[in-house]
């Protein structure tokens, strides 16, 4: 194999190094990868947003199926508009005031399923020296989210259980993680040796 | 009237108890309630959209007026931008769509962005190794129990575990499945204790910091 | 002799082709593979409509075997609902969706068949029995092209219709119930201006002091809301700790930073800040521009964001909301620049980086409540205090499940059985 003569390769070889060489420190040419990016994937943003939401949820909706429930978050969108107009920019609190709305009322439900799911998940469904130990986890880490008491004498020691347990688990999704991300690396890697380069295959 | 807080404090009180409701109400429209919200989210973003590239660009557009410390690179940002949306247009033209696969659209994709963000992504690999030095330094109870925890798992997931002990990638299992998943599942537990408590402030209107 | 063993060849193979076309269909009517050989359906229940639940229970000795289900309608379509579907799979769907919304309609009597078979199902089988001039009215075993295929007898009128009332979510209603006295019972009781206590949370007192040194070095805050949208709880309690710090940051006449992923975020964090300089008493140090957009993809926001604190160099870096895997590259960032850091979330995949990287993490529930316990108004605290006793009552649930299976299994008590069963049944939801 022999080094890449596509002129698409070339700009992404040299996009990839331009970003590697922020890890030695910021430069012109990490500066240009790095508002080159942002430039360019907003204006993708701006594509992908017009195709599917302006035609696809709100013309098609509307001009073909006669949706007209579309209607309403037409005008809260154009709402927000509001605030290019220093006089009348509080009508934009009526569209943050319903997504907000939203957020908070879908999560109270949801939050409720995934309470029960976890109880229901920490029941002891066999009897093993594991099933003690997940029991005895989930309490002391519940505990240690105890707000509205001091954590001394007995409440603190077990608190002091909860924040052990939180470390193993936090310590075990780092070690579980660590080889996923270094073979991102090697991914790259070997886009630069052998799409680029032609060094390998 | 519209300017005080009392229209809007009532409209997400109005929308989040009728989100509440229809949790257990299957029949339309209320079934269909979620689905109907997030779409109308995704259309509200939209619009909101052109305030993003507002804010965007026009920080750019002064700091090139200026002629600030960079503002080649934000003339390279507004560039860019407009390369982009200029060739989207002129391929839905010519395509009828500007994903289709032939299109320059498609190109400007694969290769400026995907590899730009796969090689940001990728720097994790990096900063994944400075984060363990650093825990490997900290000499606390704590920091140290996360990393040997850390070095265990990730040992006992490549095959040089395995020829250490056999014991290894089971003792990693063991942990996944047992410590790792108890205090998993107490984090969630406070975790949706906690979000009611913030849906719950904010639909009864005690937390009304988001609207001024 | 070459020229007539060819031509035999020829009309073998036209032979074989026409045998198999015409004649390749054997009929067996009332035949079945075993008795009561049947499927069945109802109504979904507990749905907004639109769907038709098919079951099977077949010996264990098919297992292997494939079944088709087809449908004909009222007014005598025929079509097909699944093919090829593993018997030991037990059960299908035929249920409406966004691609066909009035797939099942509800009112409309369905009729179901079934097709068991070895092999898989034969295409042009399928099409002559679903084709309308045939229909699949009998109910048999038919072999065709040596492939043999039982089908069964169609079903009863199944009828679809949407539920007012989800029954299965009964235990979600009453606790839900029973959580708003406990919330309201606290709310009362902090109006009524009893004092509450909230433990300290490691981090929070450290908003002063960042806030403080940052502003002694002449240096901006930066606070990173994540990339969630304002429909995420996390995103939510984020934009409530960014309207306390930034208060703080009005009260010590500083700059603070705000880049946003999604532009609702920014619109929403604006009024937050807005609204926070106003009640600091310094609305005239608000600037929108500070609050700004840099882009909804998640890598290009990383890498803006990660530029940003180069060239700002901010004394103080908040990372507050809703993080996915660029939470460690925003963080080593942040931390190479020498910045106090305070990050939260509640990801519980990111926090280990959190830990790893930031002076302060507040870890899932303690970023929930850290707007609460920065302001620490009376009604606010009570709802924390709420979460509390909910804690309680979880804890007790669990502790009763296990010692209801120590005794259940292992004591082998009856009772204890039926109990523990009791209790895992109504957690399921």
């Amino acid at each position: 194999m022999a080094i890449a003569t596509n002129f698409w390769i070339w700009i992404a070889a040299l996009l990839t190094l331009a970003i590697y060489s922020f890890l030695y420190k910021d430069n012109p040419f990490y500066k240009f990868a790095e508002y080159l990016l942002v430039g360019i994937s907003i204006g993708y943003g701006v594509s992908v947003y017009w195709h599917n939401t302006i035609i696809t949820k709100v013309y098609n909706p509307l001009v073909y199926d006669k949706n007209f429930l579309v209607l309403i978050p037409l005008l809260l969108g154009l709402l927000m508009f509001s605030r290019f107009f220093k006089n009348v920019s509080y009508l934009s609190r009526i569209p943050i005031a319903f997504v907000v709305g939203a957020g908070t009322g879908l999560s109270v439900p949801s939050s409720f399923e995934f309470l029960f799911k976890q109880v229901y998940a920490t029941m002891p469904l066999k009897l093993d020296f594991g099933s003690l130990i997940i029991v005895v986890g989930v309490i002391s880490t519940l505990v240690y989210f105890f707000f509205s008491l001091e954590h001394k004498g007995f409440v603190g020691r077990v608190s002091r259980v909860g924040i052990t347990f939180i470390m193993v688990a936090f310590g075990a999704a780092f070690g579980y993680t660590i080889m996923a991300r270094v073979s991102l690396f090697i991914g790259r890697i070997q886009f630069l040796l052998s799409d680029w380069l032609g060094i390998i295959k | 009237m519209l300017k005080g807080k009392g229209i809007p404090i009532f409209i997400t009180f109005l929308v989040g108890m009728i989100m509440i409701i229809s949790f257990f109400i299957p029949h339309k429209p209320f079934g269909d309630i979620e689905k109907i919200s997030l779409n109308w989210y995704s259309i509200i973003a939209g619009f909101t959209m052109l305030l993003g590239v507002d804010s965007l660009i026009g920080m750019h557009f002064r700091k090139l007026k200026r002629k600030d410390e960079n503002w080649f690179f934000s003339l390279v940002l507004i560039l860019g931008f407009t390369a982009t949306v200029v060739v989207g247009i002129i391929e839905t033209v010519r395509f009828g769509t500007a994903f289709d696969d032939k299109s320059y659209f498609t190109y400007i994709y694969n290769y400026f962005i995907v590899p730009l963000q796969s090689t940001m992504f990728s720097l994790l690999a990096f900063f994944i190794a400075s984060a363990a030095y650093r825990a490997f330094r900290a000499r606390n109870f704590d920091a140290t129990l996360l990393l040997i925890t850390a070095i265990i798992v990730m040992l006992g997931r490549v095959p040089l575990g395995e020829q250490i002990s056999p014991y290894l990638p089971k003792f990693t299992e063991w942990i996944m499945q047992v410590p790792q998943m108890a205090a998993k599942r107490g984090i969630g537990l406070g975790i949706s204790l906690g979000a009611l408590g913030v849906s719950i402030r904010i639909i009864l209107g005690i937390e009304r910091s988001y609207l001024s | 002799m070459l020229k007539r063993t060819l031509l035999l060849i020829v009309f073998l193979i036209l032979s074989i082709s026409l045998f198999s076309e015409n004649d390749g269909l054997i009929f067996l009517e009332n035949q079945t593979p075993f008795e009561e050989f049947a499927i069945t359906g109802k109504d979904i229940p507990n749905d907004g409509g639109g769907g038709i639940e098919i079951e099977w229970s077949f010996p264990d000795s098919l297992d292997n075997f494939f079944l088709t289900v087809l449908r004909k309608d009222e007014a005598g379509n025929n079509s097909i609902v699944a093919t090829d579907l593993l018997v030991s799979s037990k059960q299908v769907r035929d249920v409406s969706s966004e691609e066909d919304p009035s797939r099942v309609k509800d009112g409309t009597k369905y009729y179901y068949t079934g097709i068991l078979s070895k092999k898989m199902v034969d295409e042009n089988f399928l099409n002559m029995l679903i084709s309308k001039e045939n229909g699949y009215s009998k109910n048999g075993i038919y072999i065709f092209n040596n492939d043999t295929f039982y089908v069964t007898a169609e079903t009863d009128a199944i009828i679809s219709k949407a539920s007012w009332f989800n029954l299965s979510r009964i235990p979600v209603v009453i606790s839900l119930i029973l959580i708003s006295f406990v919330f309201l019972y606290y709310l009362n009781l902090a109006k009524s201006g009893k004092e509450l206590y909230i433990r300290k949370i490691n981090g929070l007192d450290a908003v002063e002091e960042a806030v403080g040194r940052s502003t002694e070095m002449g240096k901006p805050i930066m606070y990173i809301l994540g990339i969630g949208y304002v429909t995420d709880i996390p995103t939510i309690a984020g934009l409530t700790i960014l309207s306390r710090v930034s208060k703080k940051v009005a009260e010590y006449e500083t700059k603070i930073l705000v880049p946003s992923y999604d532009p609702v975020v920014m619109t929403t964090a604006q009024e937050v800040v807005k609204e926070a300089f106003t009640e600091a008493g310094r609305p005239d140090l608000y600037n929108k521009n500070d609050i700004m957009y840099i882009t909804q993809d998640q890598f290009g926001y990383a890498a803006g964001v990660d530029g940003m604190m180069m060239r700002e160099k901010p004394g103080a870096v908040f990372l507050q909301g809703l993080f996915f895997a660029e939470s460690l590259i925003l963080a080593e960032t942040g931390h190479s620049i020498g910045a106090i850091q305070i990050s939260g979330t509640t990801e519980t995949a990111q926090l280990p980086f959190f830990v790893a990287a930031c002076d302060y993490t507040l870890i899932g529930e303690e970023m929930m409540a850290a707007s609460v316990y920065l302001q620490k108004e009376p009604m606010m605290l009570g709802s924390i205090a709420a979460e509390d006793l909910l804690k309680v009552f979880i804890m007790v649930l669990i502790i009763v499940g296990f010692i209801l299976s120590i005794f259940a299994y292992g004591f082998n008590i009856g009772i204890f059985k039926n109990l523990f069963d009791l209790l895992v049944r109504a957690l399921q939801v």
